[in-house]
């Protein structure tokens, strides 16, 4: 019996997800979808910022405890993850940078006073986070926030799963985050599009998966328009503004988890920097300049 | 992977992999890590009781050990071993009643034994989604004797890497030419091969234990005698079995481990072993590591042991004074302090071997005065890249 | 009395492996460690395996034996 392509999409971490699964058995394929939706849910359980649950939120409840919280082994990894983030990135990738997000209205195009910006400054940095034995003291008026690296670890989390459950041909999609279970049935790639940050619907490429990862980062939903210059929704924890530099990037790694911080530390720097960036990866990319013109190394586009 | 050239995605990819729902069982290394330990191990003197004649000075030996460990691509790793040995000390040549019937041992030449050992090895491992397969190939050399050795090996991991199997199978063809043969009346050149199997199984038990337990099948056949010694006559085939047990241990409040390991042995010379190891790891700060370990081992006597020679027994029977093959047991005490650095680990670790047969839980009628109990230190130096 | 205390061994060892819980890939953080390892270091196990060899009988339990040398 030949297999053939099982469909599942629902919603989490914010955005629309798929599993895509190739299975000889109906009956088989909707018991495997199962435990990986459910395993793809359990990352959203854990480290969402909106659920009053989650270790997430119990870690920013904890801000200013000087006993700081007990972290779990994957946090911990995380973290872990995170910190090689800030490094590579010299700094400029900081899960602690969520705070700006509250004096920041992308909505409304309206910019906050430098006084606000400095107000909040002090609550920015990695660095000031500090651990003991496998505690971690989060500094009062401090949060911290996953984005950019927790999607892209479920989406090679729950395909190492398909794997381990014997799925040979699948993709997860989760939100615009790729990670390749196996190839097509004829062991051809996946194509996957890459949405186009100008006009909402299209694609600013198309990419071939054969195995991997792809992740994205881009300001396609919420940028900013100040004073004739384009800012990101991504915002720069050392000078509280959003960066400024490409308008969108995808990466293709052996991992969705590594595309996504490359991609994500390409957001962040100055425009040359970051083309550079990409360059010195050596990871197939493409991207979108502040020109609007997309351009890419080793990646398909349309 | 593709020879990660860039620095920081050889960062990301670290981090990445060490996440739990990414992380394989096992899989190559992601960087190539170069080691060289160099070791110095002295036996004690003997008492001058024990020795008539010429020197009480046992072995000595300088060890040195290099190792070079490489990922090969997306899926294999590669590692090449040299070690170098070498060794001088007197070694008994043959064992004889003093003047008051006890066991006297005497050493060899005046001059005594002066060797070295050098050993090449390449091992190359193929890495799937459920377990890894490997190949070594070695060849050792010293002045007297020269060995080939291959082996073969495979894991499997099951229950979502919870459970791995391994299985593996090696041989060897060794060649034994003694120095000064003809002046001794020595055998001129022999032959041994040696074909071993083993099979294991480890399990993780909970968040923070796992237990490990092994078995392997030895059969050697060919000379299996000591032609240095006078009188040394052991039966033309050897069959070993053992068992190994091993249990490890995370204490979160302590942030330290601890290692369990036991192997029960028998062979068809009639000797029959228990071997209890265990070792405390001791994380101390950041980058440091202490491990204090204690070592106790307890075996019977072969079959055919005497400690004393009889030069009038024909020469058919077996017969041997070798103190390896007599009732004993032995005690150590090691300490290793690890310290890591950037890119750097160094290792130094002193050690205290003691031998006695009143250690031995066996029943002990003929003990061996020539027992050894020996020092070590050993520095050891790894650069990753 | 060696095979009553074999198969005890052997018991203790069967019913060790029952007490286990599946354990969850992100509770496995503590066997990433090299304190955790089966072989924490491999030169010195090397070593340690063949100065036992050739100071004492016996040989082998969980992998084959290894390289021949003229010590034993």
């Amino acid at each position: 019996m030949t297999p053939t392509l099982k469909r599942y999409s629902f919603n989490t971490m914010g955005s629309l997800c798929e599993i895509q699964i190739y299975d000889e058995s109906r009956i088989n394929a909707k018991r495997i979808i199962k435990q990986l939706s459910t395993e793809a849910a359990r990352f959203e359980k854990k480290y969402s910022i909106y659920r009053g649950d989650s270790t997430l939120t119990d870690i920013n409840n904890s801000a200013g405890d000087p006993l700081g919280i007990k972290i779990d082994s994957e946090t911990t990894a995380l973290f872990r993850h995170a910190l090689g983030c800030y490094e590579q990135s010299n700094g400029l990738f900081d899960v602690t940078a969520g705070v700006l997000n509250r004096i920041w209205d992308f909505k409304k195009a309206k910019a906050p006073s430098q006084q606000e910006i400095d107000a909040l400054l002090p609550l920015v940095g990695f660095s000031k986070l500090s651990w003991r034995n496998s505690r971690l003291l989060l500094p009062a008026g401090m949060t911290v926030d996953f984005g950019g690296i927790v999607k892209e670890y479920a989406a090679d989390a729950v395909a190492k799963l398909a794997r381990t459950l014997g799925v040979a041909h699948g993709l997860i999609n989760l939100g615009g985050d790729f990670a390749v279970i196996g190839p097509q049935l004829d062991g051809q790639a996946w194509t996957v599009g890459v949405a186009n940050p100008k006009q909402e619907q299209s694609l600013m490429a198309k990419i071939d998966l054969l195995d991997g990862g792809l992740a994205s980062s881009g300001d396609y939903e919420r940028f900013f328009m100040h004073e004739g210059k384009r800012y990101s929704h991504i915002l720069n924890p050392k000078t509280g503004w959003p960066s400024s530099g490409l308008r969108a990037v995808s990466v293709a790694a052996n991992l969705c988890t590594v595309a996504g911080s490359v991609a994500t530390i390409a957001m962040l720097k100055e425009e040359s920097d970051a083309i550079a960036w990409l360059q010195e990866s050596g990871l197939s990319h493409v991207y979108m300049d502040s020109n609007e013109e997309v351009s890419g190394v080793g990646l398909k586009s349309d | 992977m593709k020879r990660i050239r860039s620095r920081s995605l050889l960062a990301l990819s670290t981090t990445a992999l060490a996440l739990p729902g990414i992380a394989r069982a096992d899989s190559p290394p992601l960087a190539s890590t170069l080691s060289y330990k160099i070791s110095n191990y002295k036996e004690d003197e003997l008492s001058r009781r024990e020795v008539l004649f010429g020197d009480l000075d046992r072995y000595d030996i300088d060890v040195h050990q290099f190792q070079f460990l490489t990922p090969l691509g997306r899926n294999m790793s590669l590692q090449v071993d040299a070690n170098y040995e070498s060794l001088s000390g007197a070694s008994p040549w043959f064992t004889s009643a003093g003047l008051d019937g006890k066991p006297i041992v005497n050493l060899s030449g005046a001059s005594g034994i002066r060797d070295r050992r050098a050993e090449i090895a390449i091992a190359a491992s193929y890495y799937l989604d459920n377990g890894s397969v490997s190949g070594n190939l070695g060849y050792s050399e010293e002045d007297d004797y020269r060995a080939f050795y291959g082996g073969l090996s495979g894991e499997r991991h099951f229950n979502n890497d919870s459970t791995t199997v391994a299985a593996g199978l090696s041989y060897s063809s060794d060649d034994i030419f003694p120095t000064d043969a003809e002046i001794f009346s020595r055998v001129n050149s022999e032959h041994k091969d040696s074909a071993s199997v083993f099979f294991s199984i480890s399990q993780l038990i909970n968040q923070s234990s796992s237990f490990q337990t092994g078995f392997s099948i030895t059969e050697q056949f060919g000379f299996l005698s000591d032609p240095y010694k006078l009188r040394d006559v052991r039966p033309e085939e050897k069959t070993q079995l053992a068992w190994t047990s091993s249990y490890r241990q995370f204490f979160a409040s302590a942030n330290a481990a601890l290692h369990i390991n036991y192997r029960l042995y028998h062979d068809d010379f009639g000797i029959s072993s228990h071997t209890l190891d265990t070792a405390w790891h001791q994380n101390i700060g950041r980058g440091f590591r202490l491990i204090p370990g204690i070592r106790y081992y307890s075996q019977s006597a072969a079959n055919f042991f005497t400690n004393v020679d009889d030069f009038t027994q024909a020469l058919t029977e077996y017969q041997s004074s070798d103190y390896r093959l007599s009732a004993f047991g032995a005690i150590s005490g090691s300490i290793s302090l690890v310290a890591e650095f950037a890119n750097w680990t160094t290792t130094l670790t002193a050690e205290r071997y003691i031998t006695d047969e009143k250690y031995s839980a066996y029943e002990v009628s003929r003990p061996s005065t020539a027992l050894v109990s020996y020092n070590r230190v050993s520095v050891d130096i790894d650069y990753r890249f | 009395m060696q095979n009553a205390r074999l198969a005890g061994i052997l018991l203790l060892t069967i019913s060790l492996l029952s007490a286990c819980a599946e354990v969850r890939p992100w509770q496995r953080g503590n066997f990433a460690k090299p304190e955790m390892q089966w072989q924490a270091d491999t030169l010195e196990s090397a070593l340690n395996d063949h100065i036992f060899f050739s100071k004492e009988a016996s040989s082998g339990g969980n992998s084959a034996a290894g390289g021949g040398c003229g010590c034993n």
